[in-house]
């Protein structure tokens, strides 16, 4: 495995940020917006608590959508030593990272619209697949012997 | 010059070579984002409440984020144009955090200088009429008021600059730093091939 090193720190900070954005519920907190984990992520969400899970009956510090979003790139990260043993050549990464950010677009404006509403359920999905495409669009640097 | 080929071909920068880059991406990207922000903020302000989740406040939130995010796919565009095409992986995301912890403290300076100077009511304003939208939604009153509450005491807190400072910078930078890693995919120059 290339880049071990930023792979462990950026494996750390990703579980961090994972853990953080469950919100005041897991420090026994009755509200995210006003912890300071809800603090934390502020300036990246809305932190609406009617768009958020729930956590021991306290809304996460962020809504579903970034969730997932969190949660996907965790997911994917932790794939990339799986992916790494069998030599996995994701040629078209770029393009489905582009895919999964176009369908968060096509997904908030078709809300927006009222042409569907989605779903806590739905946002994390969609979060999770633009998450896992984000890591997955950036294995190869620590598996390819020939990148920076 | 054995050792002028090794430096050109394993490249090494000090936070000197980033900051150019950092900076000038994240002033541009801290200043669109606040006025972004502040279109939004007057756009709510001025907006009769209706009860809609999708309140001008809260598209601008998906909005700054989408934007801010860029940056530090962006500072490493302006790196590889500048600087130099060589950019490694962790070099790369060095520049993204620093992109994203400018950004961070640009966006908290710019809004509270916009209270001092021109507009000392601008938060209360805002918190105003994102209660009128609240108590405009159809949801159960205990959650209606449970909301209220913690934004009323959002502001009654009044969070120092200092806080919403160095809280801001983990989560912005870290979010620029992966963006970083993307532009360093499409943007750094590629060693070339060995047959």
């Amino acid at each position: 495995m290339t880049n071990g090193k930023l792979y462990v720190i950026l494996l750390i900070a990703f579980s961090g940020m994972v853990f953080l954005s469950l919100g005041g519920g897991v420090w026994g907190a009755e509200q995210s917006i006003n912890h300071w984990t809800g603090v934390l992520f502020q300036s990246v969400c809305h932190q609406d608590p009617t768009r958020s899970l729930s956590l021991f009956g306290t809304p996460m510090a962020v809504n579903s959508r970034c969730f997932g979003i969190f949660a996907g790139i965790l997911a994917g990260w932790l794939l990339i030593p799986l992916l790494s043993m069998f030599k996995f050549k994701n040629k078209r990464a770029l393009m489905v990272l582009l895919f999964a950010v176009m369908l968060q677009i096509l997904d908030y404006s078709g809300n927006l619209l009222g042409y569907w509403e989605n779903t806590n359920f739905s946002r994390v999905l969609l979060g999770g697949f633009l998450g896992v495409a984000v890591s997955l669009s950036l294995s190869d640097f620590f598996y390819n012997d020939n990148q920076t | 010059m054995e050792e002028e080929i090794q430096t050109q071909e394993d490249p090494s920068y000090g936070i000197g070579d980033y900051m150019p880059s950092a900076a000038i991406v994240g002033i541009i990207f801290s200043l669109v984002t606040f006025a972004v922000g502040l279109f939004f903020g007057y756009q709510q302000i001025n907006a009769e409440p209706t009860g809609s989740f999708f309140s001008p406040f809260m598209i601008s939130s998906g909005v700054i984020c989408l934007i801010s995010a860029l940056a530090g796919l962006l500072a490493v565009w302006h790196f590889s144009k500048e600087v130099s095409p060589k950019i490694k992986l962790g070099q790369g995301a060095v520049l993204g955090f620093l992109t994203g912890a400018i950004i961070a403290i640009l966006s908290v300076a710019f809004s509270e200088l916009w209270v001092l100077l021109f507009d000392p009511e601008y938060t209360d304003k805002i918190m105003s009429s994102l209660i009128a939208n609240i108590e405009e939604m159809e949801l159960p009153s205990a959650q209606k008021n449970e909301m209220i509450d913690a934004m009323a005491e959002s502001v009654s807190s009044e969070q120092s600059v200092f806080r919403q400072l160095f809280m801001g910078i983990p989560i912005t930078g870290l979010i620029n730093l992966i963006t970083a890693l993307i532009g360093v995919k499409i943007f750094a120059e590629k060693p070339e091939e060995k047959f």
